[in-house]
C-alpha cells in the first residue's frame, strides 16, 4: 500500500499540488492512523494532509477519485448480461490505436481483434449452459472465481511490475495493456485455452466459451486501467511542457487558445512574487521611546542608557504608478501589459493604474471592480487603438498624478515609445524622474529596434533609471522580480 | 477550572471521527465530518490545524468548542499587524528586574565583605547566582503560556494572516517542534501533554508555505442547507421548523448573489435570534425588509437585495 501511495502522491505533484517530503511523511501517518479500508475516511484525512490550497483541494478531489477507483470489475451476473455490449466494444474503432499488435499476440488462436467477439458469440450459441469443468491456470482460477477486488489488486500489482506509471505518450497505451497481460498470467491462461478448444467434451467446451469471455473483459478492463493512468500521469507532463513553452515565446505570438494558460500563469507569478517579497518594516527614528527593550539593551553598559530603542516600526508601503500604452502598435503586447498591471494590482497594495493612446486615462478603479477579463476589455474599448502620443500622456499623466510623485514611488511605464514622430516631452520624463524613486521603462521590442524608425526609445531611455525588453513571460517575471525587490 | 468535576477522557472522546463529531454535537457546534476529521487528526499526529474560509462561517468557534469538549483551557492570541514576540511569545519583567538590580547595589557590600582587591571581588560576584535572566523575571505570553500548560490545553492563533509575515517564521518553530527558545535561558518544551493549535486565516494574504507544510489545512465553506439547518436548530432550539427552513433557504439565495460580503453562519444565527425576538411564524418580504440590516453589513448588499426582495423571497419560500 505504501507504494500506492507514493504513486499516488507523485501523480498529485503532476497536478500541480505541492507535496513536501515532510507531508508525505504525515501522509503515510495519516493512512496508517484512518487505515485503508475506508474510502471516504481516508480521502477527508488525506485532503487535509496534502493539498493546502482552495486549487489543490480540487486537483485533489479529481486525482482521488481518478487514482482509487476499485469499481472495476462487474460481478458475474452483470458480465453475463453485458457480454454483448463487450463483444461490440472489442470491435469498437477505439481499439485501433497502435493496439492491433497487442489484440494478434493476445488472441494468440489467430482469430483477428475483430473476430474474437463473434467467435465467443458462436461458441456460446452452440453450447447450453450447464455443467462446467474447473480452470487449472492461476489466471483462470481467479476470472472464474469472480472475485472483483481480487482481480482489481492482481491488476494493479501487474501494472507496478511493468512500471506503468512510466507511460509518457498514448501510443503506449497498447504496449502497456499487454504487458499487464502477460504478468497475470496470459501465456499459461492461452495455453489452457488451445487445449480446452481441442477437447471434446461439453463442460470443457462452456469453460472454454466462458474463460475467452471473462478473458476479453479482463483486456477491456486493463485497458481501462491504462488510460486512467495514463490521464493521470503523463497528461499533467504534457500541461508542464505547454507551461514551460509558453513561458519562453514571444507574447505577441502566443495562440489565442493558450490565453487562459498564459493569464494563469501570470497570476500565479503574481503571487509567488508577493509571497517572496513581503513589504518590509522599519524602525523609525523619532517618537516614543521602548523602554523595556532599551532597559535590556542597555543592561550591558550596567544600566546607563547609551542606546536607544523605538516603539514605533513604520511600515514601508511602496507606491507604484504604472502608466501602459494601448494604442495601435501595441495592440498584440497591450493585453498582456494589462495582465501584468492587474496582477501587480493584486500584488502589490497601491498601485495606480493609466492607460493611453492618445489621451491617458486612470483605469485604477476599473481594475479593483471588474474581474481580469472583463477590466482589460474595458481598457482596451476606452482608450486602445488610437495613435500614440507619449506626449500628450506624459501631459495629463503630470495633471493627474504628477503632484503626488514623492521618493516612494515607482513609476513603471509598459510601452514600445514609437511617438509618430510626435513631440517627445522627454523634460516631462525627466521631471518625473527626478521626483520618483524610480522610472522603469518596460518595451516589448528587442532592443536592436529602439530608436529605429519612430522609436523614441533611445531618447527616453536617457531619462529613466532602468529601461528593460519585456516580451516573453520569462522576461516578465525577471523584470517584476527586480522591480518588487527595488520598490519594497 | 473546576476542580470536582470529573474531567472527560480525552482518548475516549477522541477514539474515532464519529466520536469527535458526536462529543462537537453535544457542545452544539455541528459539523461536516471533514472537520470532524480534522480534529481527529490533529490529536493523533500532534499537528497544528490550520483553517481557512470565509468570515463567520465557525472557525474560532471549532477552537473554542473544542477546548469546551476535551475541557481544556483555551489560550487566545489575537494576530494584528505589528504583533511581535514582545507579546507573543515572552517578555521579560523589566520592572522587577530594574528592582533587582538596585537591591543588588543595595546589597553588593555584603555580597562583597572581605574580599579584597578587584580580582577577589569579581570572582566572589561570578560565584553569586545569575537570577537575572532566569525564569522568575519572565513574563510568559500566549505562545509560552500554552507550551507550560501541564495538563496540555488548546492554543487558538487567530486571523493569522493579518500578522507579519515575520511572525510567521516565529511560530515555526513553535509549531513543528513545540518547543520556544529563548536565548538567555535555553529551549522551552512543551510538557508531556503538547497544546492542540488551531490557526485561523481569512485568506487576506496568502500563508507562506513554510508555515503551511507544517499544518494540517482545513478549509470550511459556507454549508450546505441541510447542515446549516441543523446547526440553526442547534444554536436557536425554539424556532419554529417551518421558519427555520425558510430562513436558511432564504441565506442560501443570499449566497448566490453577487454581494460584497454574503451573509455567514453567525449572521444566519443572529438573523433566527431577531426573528425570534419578534416573534415571528413564517418568512414575508415585508418582515425581510425590516430586517434585513442583520444579514447584510453594506447599504450597497441591503439595496441590491431589496430591489429583488419579491422574486429572492419566492424562490427562497419554493426551494424551503
Amino acid at each position: 500500500m505504501e507504494r500506492t501511495l507514493a504513486n499516488f502522491i507523485r501523480a498529485l505533484r503532476m497536478a500541480d499540488v505541492r507535496v513536501s517530503t515532510s507531508e508525505t511523511l504525515d501522509a503515510f501517518r495519516t493512512a496508517e492512523i484512518t487505515g485503508w479500508r475506508d474510502r471516504t475516511a481516508l480521502k477527508e484525512a488525506l485532503a487535509l494532509t496534502l493539498p493546502k490550497t482552495a486549487d489543490e483541494k480540487d486537483a485533489y478531489d479529481a486525482c482521488f477519485e481518478q487514482f482509487f477507483r476499485f469499481d472495476d470489475f462487474r460481478s458475474e451476473a452483470a458480465e453475463a448480461d453485458s457480454q454483448q455490449d463487450e463483444s461490440e466494444q472489442e470491435s469498437s474503432p477505439q481499439s485501433g490505436d497502435g493496439e492491433p499488435g497487442a489484440e494478434g499476440q493476445a488472441q494468440g488462436d489467430g482469430g483477428g481483434g475483430q473476430s474474437s467477439g463473434s467467435d465467443v458469440e458462436e461458441l456460446e450459441e452452440l453450447i447450453q449452459p450447464g455443467e462446467m469443468s474447473e480452470a487449472r491456470s492461476e489466471l483462470g482460477q481467479m476470472l472464474m472465481g469472480g472475485d472483483a477486488s481480487q482481480l482489481s489488486l492482481a491488476i494493479a500489482n501487474a501494472a507496478r511490475e511493468t512500471k506503468l506509471e512510466e507511460i509518457k505518450v498514448f501510443t503506449q497505451k497498447g504496449l502497456f495493456t499487454r504487458r499487464i497481460m502477460e504478468a497475470m498470467g496470459l501465456a499459461e491462461l492461452q495455453q489452457e485455452l488451445e487445449e480446452l478448444g481441442a477437447s471434446n467434451t461439453l463442460p470443457e467446451q462452456r469453460l472454454n466459451a466462458e474463460l475467452r469471455r471473462r478473458r476479453d473483459g479482463l483486456r477491456e478492463q486493463i485497458r481501462d486501467y491504462v488510460e486512467r493512468q495514463f490521464l493521470l500521469h503523463a497528461d499533467a507532463r504534457g500541461d508542464r511542457l505547454r507551461e514551460e513553452m509558453l513561458r519562453k515565446v514571444k507574447l505577441s505570438n502566443v495562440e489565442v487558445r493558450n490565453f487562459r494558460h498564459l493569464r494563469m500563469l501570470v497570476q500565479k507569478m503574481a503571487k509567488q512574487l508577493a509571497t517572496a517579497h513581503s513589504r518590509r518594516r522599519k524602525v523609525t527614528k523619532r517618537g516614543q521611546l521602548n523602554v523595556p527593550k532599551m532597559l535590556r539593551r542597555n543592561m550591558r553598559h550596567g544600566g546607563e542608557m547609551v542606546e536607544l530603542a523605538w516603539k514605533s516600526t513604520k511600515i514601508d508601503r511602496p507606491k507604484v504608478y504604472a502608466i501602459c500604452d494601448v494604442s495601435g502598435s501595441m495592440t498584440t503586447y497591450a493585453r498582456f501589459m494589462l495582465m501584468l498591471l492587474y496582477s501587480l494590482e493584486e500584488v502589490l497594495p497601491n498601485v495606480r493604474a493609466f492607460a493611453f493612446s492618445s489621451d491617458l486615462g486612470e483605469v485604477t478603479d476599473l481594475f479593483r471592480r471588474e474581474d481580469i477579463d472583463d477590466a482589460i476589455a474595458m481598457t482596451l474599448k476606452d482608450f486602445g487603438g488610437g495613435s500614440t502620443d507619449y506626449g500628450q500622456a506624459f501631459e495629463d499623466f503630470e495633471r493627474l498624478a504628477g503632484r503626488d510623485l514623492d521618493h516612494r514611488s515607482t513609476l513603471i511605464i509598459l510601452g514600445d515609445a514609437r511617438n509618430n514622430y510626435g513631440q517627445a516631452q522627454t523634460e516631462l520624463l525627466r521631471g518625473f524622474r527626478d521626483r520618483s524613486k524610480r522610472v522603469i521603462w518596460l518595451n516589448p521590442e528587442p532592443e536592436m529596434a529602439w530608436g529605429s524608425g519612430d522609436s523614441e526609445m533611445r531618447r527616453y531611455q536617457a531619462h529613466v533609471h532602468q529601461a528593460n525588453v519585456c516580451n516573453s513571460l520569462v522576461h516578465l517575471e525577471r523584470v517584476v522580480s527586480g522591480l518588487l525587490r527595488a520598490v519594497s | 477550572m473546576n476542580e470536582a468535576a470529573p474531567r472527560p477522557d480525552p482518548a475516549k472522546l477522541i477514539a474515532s471521527v464519529d466520536s469527535v463529531r458526536a462529543a462537537l454535537q453535544t457542545e452544539r457546534y455541528i459539523c461536516s465530518s471533514q472537520i470532524a476529521t480534522a480534529v481527529y487528526l490533529a490529536w493523533h499526529l500532534g499537528k497544528p490545524i490550520l483553517v481557512e474560509g470565509p468570515p463567520g462561517v465557525g472557525k474560532t468557534e471549532l477552537a473554542k468548542t473544542t477546548a469546551r469538549m476535551l475541557d481544556l483551557p483555551l489560550i487566545r492570541l489575537q494576530c494584528y499587524e505589528g504583533l511581535d514576540e514582545a507579546k507573543a511569545l515572552y517578555e521579560w519583567k523589566y520592572g522587577k528586574q530594574l528592582l533587582y538590580i538596585q537591591v543588588l547595589k543595595e546589597q553588593l557590600g555584603e555580597i562583597l565583605q572581605g574580599a579584597v582587591g578587584l580580582k577577589a571581588s569579581v570572582s566572589r560576584l561570578h560565584e553569586f547566582g545569575d537570577i537575572f535572566f532566569s525564569e522568575e523575571f519572565l513574563e510568559p505570553r500566549p505562545l509560552l503560556r500554552a507550551l507550560r500548560e501541564e495538563g496540555g490545553s488548546v492554543l487558538l492563533i487567530d486571523e493569522v494572516d493579518k500578522a507579519d509575515q515575520e511572525f510567521e517564521s516565529l511560530l515555526l518553530e513553535m509549531l513543528s517542534d513545540f518547543q520556544v527558545s529563548i536565548p538567555e535561558i535555553g529551549t522551552i518544551k512543551a510538557g508531556a501533554h503538547k497544546p492542540l493549535v488551531f490557526l485561523t486565516s481569512n485568506n487576506t494574504r496568502e500563508i507562506s508555505d513554510a508555515l503551511k507544510r507544517r499544518c494540517l489545512h482545513l478549509y470550511i465553506p459556507f454549508p450546505e442547507a441541510k447542515l446549516e439547518q441543523e446547526i440553526i436548530r442547534a444554536r436557536v432550539p425554539d424556532i419554529p421548523e417551518e421558519l427555520r427552513r425558510q430562513l436558511v433557504a432564504f441565506v442560501q439565495e443570499l449566497r448566490e448573489l453577487d454581494l460584497k460580503k454574503v451573509p455567514a453562519i453567525s449572521e444566519t444565527i443572529d438573523w433566527a435570534r431577531t426573528l425570534m425576538l419578534l416573534h415571528s411564524e413564517a418568512l414575508e418580504a415585508d418582515l425581510i425588509k425590516d430586517t434585513l440590516n442583520v444579514i447584510l453589513k453594506f447599504q450597497d448588499d441591503i439595496e441590491t437585495v431589496e430591489a429583488e426582495l419579491y422574486s429572492i423571497t419566492g424562490r427562497a419560500l419554493k426551494r424551503g
